[in-house]
This record gives C-alpha cells, sequence and structure tokens, in this order.
C-alpha cells in the first residue's frame, strides 16, 4: 500500500467516462466541479458530455450530489474501510463471504456491477471527501482508496484524488515539501525539519502546551480547534495576519490586517490537484500583503543576533540520531 | 577580484591538460589581470571548471511528489542545520531545495539542467529553482506527448507544429525541449504504451513514435536551440530494447540530438532472466556519430526513488516490486510516475544495469560526447557522482566491486574486460567542458577569459573518491562560495532561458485548442517573465535577439 495515482482536472474532463465520489458532497461543496470538470464537460473523446459518463456517489446520507449521480450506494456509516477491501478482493476475482457484504449495507448484486462498470470504463476516477478521510480509520480509508485506484490500473486506467478545500491548503503542502520534504506536522526545533503527525501537528504542539508563541496566517484555529488548543493560544502571545476579524484574531495579543488574497493581493494558489494558478487581484487594498508583513517580521528578526552563538552547531549531520 | 594562482589547470574547453596557470576574475567573470584582491594558493592543487549536470531532477511537481513518497528516507539521511545566512534542510534520495544548492555546491558542480518540465506547472519548477541557491540552473519542457503538438504532426502540419513547440517554450520560460517516451506516455493516458517506433500510437491513426522523433528533432534545430532535442527513447528498462535505441538514433538521421540516460537503454535479451548489455553496439554507435552526444544514467547500488515522466514504465515497475506508487497525469501534456527502489548487486538485472552505465561511458572514446549523469534521482542521486569518478579512474577498484555481483553475470556484461582509466582532463570534460557545449552554453565549462568565473579546486588525494567529493575551494561567479568543507557564501543562481522566434498569429490558434483541452484560462498559462529569479537570456542559433 502507498502512493497515490492521479492526474489533473483537465484529465478528468478530457477522458474520464466513469466517476466515483466517495465520502463527499460536491454539489453543496465544491459546486463547480461537476460542470467544469468531472460530468458537464463535453470533449473530443466524450462528445456527447454528461452522456458519456456515469457518476457514482457512495456516503453514508443520501445528499444533493445523489441527485446528479447514476448510482447512489449507502454505504453503512463506519464501514468504508471494509467496503474499499471488499472492492479491491472482488476486482481480482477473489471470495468474499456475505455476510461480510451484508455488513457495508450493500449487496452482492449491486457490488459485481460496480465492479463490472469499473472494469469496462475506460477512464475511471475516483475522488474522496473529508466523508472519508476523516471519519472512523481516517488516513487508512484512504490509503485504501488510493490502492484500489493502483490496482485497478491491471484492467484499465484508474485514478484517485482527495476533494481538497480550504483556499490554499494545496499551495501550503506543496511548498513545505520542496523545502522540508515534509507537507505539514513539521518541527524545527533541532534546527532542521522533522515529521510526525500527532506529535508535531499544531493542535498537538497546542495541546500541550509545547510552543510559547504562535504566529498565525490565513488560518482561523480559534474557531475550530479543541478547547485545550483555544487556551494555550490566549496563554501566549499570539500574532494573527488575517484581513478579517475571527475567533482568532479577538483572543490574539496582535492582530495585523492584511489585504485577501486573490482578491486584492497577489500570489500563487495551488488546486487540488497541484496545478498552481496565478492570483491576479482585481481590487487596490489600503492594507499591506502577507507577503509584505511577513518580510517586515523577517527582516527585523535578521537584524538581531542570531540565537546561537557562532560555530556552536555543526553545518550538516551526515546521520540524523 | 580573485586570483587564484599555482594550482595545475584542467580546462577541455580551451586544450588546457594540467598546466599551472594563474586564473584572474572579476565581477564574475575571468578576466586576464587583476589589481589586488584575495589570492588563493593553489600550489600543488588541481583546477577544474565547476560541474554541469545535463541531466537532472530537482525541481516541480515530479520530484515533490517523491519527497511526499519517501519520509522515511528524510527521517535518517543528512541534515543542514538552519544558521543566520542559510536555510535548513535534508539530503537523502529527493534532497529538498535549499540542500540541493548547498549539495551540488558542496561537490563543485555549479550549473544543473532540470529535465523534465511540464509546461502546466512550470511556474511551480520555477518557484522551486528560486528556492535553489548558489547553481545555474536551465530547464527542458516535455513536448514529445503534447497532444496539441501531436495533432499537428499527425495532420502532416510541421511548421504549425514548430510554432507551437515555439509557443510553449516561451510559455514555460524554459531552455530547450524533453522527448520522453514519444507517443507512449500519449498512449499511457489511456493505460497502454509506445513500443514499436513503426507503429500507430495509440489513439493515432497514422502518427509514430518514430515520426515524433524525427520531426521533433527538425523543429530544435528549425527553431535554433542551443541544446538539441534531449531524448528519452522508447522502452526504457526493458530487456532487448537495444534495438529500440539503434532505430531511434537512425530516425534522427544525421540531426544534433542528446540521447538521455543511455544506460537505460543499452540492454539486449528477451526477458529479465536473458537481459544482458548490449552497450558495446550502443558505443560503437556514438563513436561513429560524434555530433550526438549522451549522459550515462549510470546506476548505483543502495536505495533511491525513481521518477520520470515515462507514465506506464513506473506501472510495470510497481507492479515488479509491489512498492508505494505515484502517477500524476498532466493535461494534454505528459505524465509523471513515481516508485521507490533499491538496487541490489544480488540483482542480476541490477548488476547488469551496473555494468552498463560504466561500460557506456569507458566504451564512448570521446569524453565530450558521454556525460557523468545518474539521471538523478532515477541510478542514484547525484552527491554519490564521487563513487562514479573513482570507478572510472580505477580499473583495479572496478575489479573490486565486480567481485560482488553474482556468477550468473559472466557472460552478460563486458566491464570485466575493460580496463580503461579516465584521466583527470577526460573527467574535466565529462562533468564540465562536455555538457556544457551540450547545453549550448560557451561560459560555462569553460576557464578561458570571459566565460563564467565557476572553478572547483580540489587538494589531489589518491582516494579519488574522497577528493572529489571534499572540494577544497568552490567558487561560483567569482565568489568563494564553499571553503575547507564549509559553505561560506549561498549567492542566488541565474535561470537560463531562450525565446525562440514564433509567429504572432500563433496565440489566435493556440486559445481554442487550449480551452478545449485545458483547465485554466489561457491567459493565466504562460509563466510571466517577472516570475522568474535571475533571468538570463541565451541566443537561438542563427538568430539576434533584439
Amino acid at each position: 500500500m502507498g502512493g497515490k495515482v492521479s492526474c489533473t482536472l483537465g484529465e478528468v474532463k478530457q477522458r474520464a467516462d466513469f466517476i466515483v465520489y466517495w465520502g463527499g458532497n460536491p454539489a453543496e461543496c465544491h459546486p463547480r466541479h461537476f460542470t467544469k470538470y468531472t460530468l458537464m464537460q463535453k470533449s473530443k473523446f466524450l462528445p456527447r458530455g454528461r452522456k458519456d459518463r456515469t457518476m457514482v456517489l457512495v456516503d453514508i446520507r443520501e445528499t444533493k450530489s445523489a441527485k446528479a449521480s447514476d448510482i447512489f450506494l449507502q454505504v453503512r456509516p463506519g464501514k468504508d474501510f471494509e467496503l474499499i477491501t471488499i472492492l479491491r478482493a472482488l476486482i481480482k476475482d477473489q471470495n468474499v463471504s456475505d455476510e461480510a457484504i451484508a455488513d457495508t449495507g450493500l449487496t452482492r448484486e449491486v457490488l459485481d456491477d460496480l465492479v463490472q462498470r469499473m472494469k469496462s470504463a475506460k477512464f475511471g476516477c475516483m475522488f474522496f471527501g473529508m466523508g472519508l478521510s476523516m471519519t472512523r480509520g481516517k488516513h487508512m480509508n484512504s490509503a485504501a482508496l488510493l490502492t484500489l485506484a493502483a490496482e485497478m490500473n491491471a484492467f484499465t486506467k484508474f485514478v484517485a484524488m482527495p476533494m481538497r478545500g480550504h483556499g490554499n491548503v494545496t499551495g501550503a503542502d506543496v511548498m513545505m515539501r520542496w523545502q522540508t520534504g515534509y507537507p505539514f506536522g513539521i518541527t524545527f526545533n533541532r534546527g532542521y525539519p522533522r515529521y510526525n503527525p500527532g506529535e508535531f501537528s499544531t493542535v498537538d504542539v497546542l495541546v500541550r502546551g509545547d510552543c510559547d508563541a504562535a504566529f498565525i496566517i490565513g488560518a482561523d484555529p480559534g474557531g475550530t480547534m479543541p478547547q485545550p488548543a483555544i487556551d494555550h493560544l490566549k496563554r501566549i502571545p499570539t500574532i494573527v495576519l488575517d484581513p478579517h476579524v475571527t475567533h482568532t484574531s479577538k483572543l490574539a495579543r496582535v492582530h495585523i490586517t492584511t489585504a485577501p488574497q486573490g482578491i486584492a493581493a497577489p500570489g500563487t494558489a495551488y488546486r487540488m490537484d497541484e496545478v498552481p494558478l496565478p492570483l491576479k487581484p482585481p481590487l487596490k487594498s489600503p492594507y499591506p500583503t502577507d507577503e509584505y508583513v511577513v518580510r517586515r517580521i523577517n527582516e527585523a528578526i535578521m537584524a538581531k543576533p542570531f540565537w546561537l552563538p557562532d560555530g556552536s552547531q555543526p553545518q550538516m549531520l551526515t546521520a540524523q540520531v | 577580484m580573485i586570483r587564484i594562482t599555482g594550482g595545475r589547470v584542467y580546462d577541455p574547453a580551451n586544450g588546457i591538460n594540467g598546466e599551472v596557470r594563474d586564473l584572474c576574475m572579476d565581477g564574475g567573470s575571468f578576466v586576464e589581470s587583476v589589481e589586488g584582491g584575495r589570492t588563493i594558493d593553489a600550489t600543488g592543487m588541481i583546477v577544474f571548471p565547476g560541474g554541469v549536470d545535463v541531466h537532472t531532477h530537482v525541481a516541480g511537481g515530479a520530484i515533490n511528489f517523491a519527497r511526499a513518497m519517501t519520509p522515511e528516507d528524510h527521517r535518517r539521511t543528512q541534515a543542514f542545520i538552519r544558521t543566520k545566512t542559510r536555510r535548513s534542510g535534508l539530503g537523502g534520495m529527493a534532497p529538498t531545495t535549499f540542500a540541493t544548492g548547498y549539495l551540488y555546491a558542496g561537490m563543485g558542480w555549479t550549473t544543473v539542467n532540470e529535465a523534465a518540465v511540464p509546461v502546466l506547472s512550470a511556474r511551480h519548477t520555477h518557484e522551486e529553482l528560486a528556492d535553489i541557491p548558489i547553481v545555474d540552473k536551465t530547464t527542458l519542457t516535455l513536448m514529445a506527448n503534447n497532444e496539441i503538438m501531436l495533432d499537428q504532426l499527425e495532420n502532416g502540419e510541421y511548421e504549425r507544429a514548430k510554432q507551437v513547440v515555439a509557443w510553449y517554450i516561451w510559455a514555460a520560460k524554459s531552455y530547450g525541449i524533453k522527448a520522453v517516451n514519444p507517443g507512449g506516455v500519449a498512449a499511457w493516458k489511456w493505460g497502454k504504451d509506445a513500443k514499436q517506433l513503426t507503429s500507430p500510437i495509440e489513439g493515432y491513426s497514422k502518427l509514430t513514435p518514430g515520426t515524433i522523433v524525427t520531426q521533433l528533432a527538425q523543429i530544435c534545430e528549425d527553431l535554433g536551440l542551443p541544446h538539441p532535442i534531449h531524448l528519452h527513447c522508447n522502452n526504457l528498462g526493458a530487456p532487448g530494447n537495444i534495438s529500440t535505441t539503434i532505430d531511434t538514433l537512425k530516425h534522427l538521421e544525421g540531426r544534433r540530438a542528446h540521447i538521455a540516460h543511455c544506460q537505460y537503454h543499452a540492454y539486449g535479451g528477451d526477458d529479465w532472466d536473458t537481459m544482458c548489455s548490449e552497450t558495446a553496439q550502443l558505443a560503437d554507435y556514438f563513436n561513429a556519430h560524434p555530433g550526438i552526444t549522451t549522459d550515462a544514467g549510470a546506476v548505483l547500488f543502495g536505495d533511491t526513488v525513481t521518477i520520470t515522466a515515462d507514465g506506464p514504465w513506473q506501472h510495470l515497475l510497481y507492479k515488479l516490486t509491489g512498492r508505494k506508487w505515484g502517477n500524476l497525469d498532466v493535461e494534454n501534456e505528459t505524465s509523471c510516475g513515481i516508485v521507490p527502489y533499491t538496487y541490489r548487486p544480488s540483482n542480476l538485472v541490477n548488476a547488469v544495469q551496473w555494468a552498463s552505465g560504466l561500460e557506456l561511458l569507458l566504451l564512448i572514446q570521446d569524453p565530450w560526447q558521454v556525460f557523468l549523469s545518474t539521471d538523478h534521482p532515477n541510478g542514484g542521486c547525484f552527491w554519490r557522482y564521487p563513487e562514479i569518478i573513482k570507478l572510472l579512474m580505477c580499473a583495479d577498484f572496478r575489479q573490486e566491486c565486480l567481485k560482488q555481483l553474482p556468477d550468473k553475470i559472466k557472460g552478460k556484461i563486458r566491464l570485466a574486460e575493460i580496463d580503461r582509466e579516465y584521466t583527470l582532463y577526460e573527467i574535466a570534460t565529462s562533468m564540465s567542458a562536455g555538457p556544457a557545449r551540450a547545453l549550448g552554453m560557451p561560459k560555462k565549462g569553460n576557464l578561458g577569459i570571459g566565460s563564467d568565473a565557476d572553478v572547483v579546486i580540489y587538494e589531489e588525494d589518491e582516494d579519488v573518491e574522497r577528493m572529489f567529493g571534499h572540494p577544497r575551494y568552490v567558487l561560483k561567479g567569482g565568489e568563494v562560495v564553499i571553503e575547507d568543507g564549509e559553505i561560506r557564501e549561498t549567492p542566488e543562481g541565474r535561470e537560463f532561458l531562450i525565446k525562440p522566434a514564433c509567429d504572432p498569429g500563433i496565440d489566435d490558434f493556440m486559445r481554442p485548442l487550449f480551452e478545449e483541452c485545458y483547465t485554466m484560462s489561457f491567459e493565466n498559462y504562460p509563466v510571466e517573465l517577472e516570475r522568474i529569479e535571475h533571468a538570463e537570456f541565451a541566443d537561438c542559433l542563427g538568430s539576434t535577439r533584439s
């Protein structure tokens, strides 16, 4: 298990004749997804557009997205991992017991039909949302679905992609990877990057009270994180850069109002498929950009003596301990 | 202003072979003489032009995907610690950007060519390149599976195809053209590959990989690109692929070309059991055709991560190894695949690969034609180049290494029979002057007056690997960046790009085709010139830039 077999959204628009949304509700959460990429677009390979595509929705309840689907599969809550594992077995013609199938809330007929459709597709794409990645099983569910997509390539072209949201979260992930090797959950407390989600993720560091200052850009943890994390943000000097007044800005020691990205500040945003898009602001703002503020803070820090005496650290460790 | 005195200078671009000479530099270039400034006494030391990597993968979506997939390697590899002037980072199989600059400069390489950039994510690649300090950079745009371009070739619209290529080079702000598995990656979009040069590609009625090779090479000639077509042939890694490779070379028919990582394209046999080295055949071809160049794509035993635009090959490698598999198909343009891999001396296929890379470097007689590379990180990481240099310079050491290969290797490789040893002059050619000339960069890999003052100074050492791994000084643009094993300065590198002549009407031609298959707006697609940090224009051949 491991890895990710994916594509950019233009490939889906051009080629995908079989689309699965799993644990997501694009009709309400990514309202342009159907029209721009997955369902309504015509292409030279799919000249009839929607008529040439089959859409399957897998979710625990019948959301608004079910209306757009050809097939809706209502999986029993918490049984996504089991269902994916069963599909991995069925595509390889392995035996699966009736009880295991019944446990997922679906029938053998429905799953056999699904497998047959997956295999006869020319280009299949599975999108998965937080209904899969943030429910019981979490990253194990995502890994299972990504593996199913990888294994489907023994039969036909298949890819999978997370339905990411929250502005430019993909951009932060991409940039952290090239500078540190890791996407998130990184500590620099030994002078070089180390990674351990669950230990160095923001919420864990805050709940343990391990940091003595917080610098927050374009996020509102005060509205989403557990109370012990919020309590710690109140205890320590918290600095917020945000165009708006937020839960976090209200508890912060310092709130610097900045120009909103994409509206009054330029830059780059990375789409969920990691395609970088330039931001061209249509408006001017009286407020400085995030970048300007961070640069100024950085310059001020650079003017101070370095926190460690010169030569007290090696330049490089040949192996980490 | 710096003067280097008393060193034995190896400068193949000017035919200087170990003469004791002084070098003077001012304002980033070599000059006749300087008054004042620092003098570096290099008496008894060896002076080379800074290394030039003709084929590497250090920035962009693919290597960044590889970084995401290998956290277990980051945790055990070397770490750079942050100081007041330097950023932290990690080395290993897929080094982070800052560490990439430190590691390249740390072993005396001062120019690198990022060999595979999709235009759609070129903006990302340039952002990463801006975060690679010290070294100068070029990029190549992936073109041999671009469907808009292929449609022109399918319809016999050569002239239009040429305009499309020129438009893409400028949109990507790149330096040249890379062709990966021509037609095969386009076929991969349907889960297929292209293995025969003369068979039509999946989804096309008459277009063949052979046609793409010939016409794209001609387009690179006609546009006057300083670096010719940079070609990753079809059938990479497959037993018996030598026939495809030779066939591909014949399709080039006297045009200039650079064949990437030729080690992966020089195998005989019918399957994994019978796979053997056919490097002699390939080397003969190169020896008879001085107009084409190649890089070794040598393999070193150990862990690495393979990354390539060759999607179908990576799917095969995933099935062979059962390890992690990353794939990213890029709309209209290309694909990319990532699979971590371990080369083992006990594995017969890996042993053949290890020997083949060295055989090509040794059997191709002219070091101006074959360059040091591992196709980083595919055959091994770039920071292991000193190991290859030792293997090239010490025949005894090679024989020692051959002993760790399985007995069954006999008859499958030629390496044991080769006693050639590279001289320092030949190493300087293969690691610097040769790749610089192939890239069309006259001021690189050259210690002559007016060239860029990129110099590496080694203290002579019987242990060649240690000598090349730990230069005494490295100068980039006339500035001392490495001294006594320490990073002194971390200047930002430049990025070289070209602007090929292009019919102004091509925008109107591209727009409707673009809107059909892409998912971003036409205006947002080309990378803005202001986004390139320290951009420097190179000239196309036979043109004068306005």
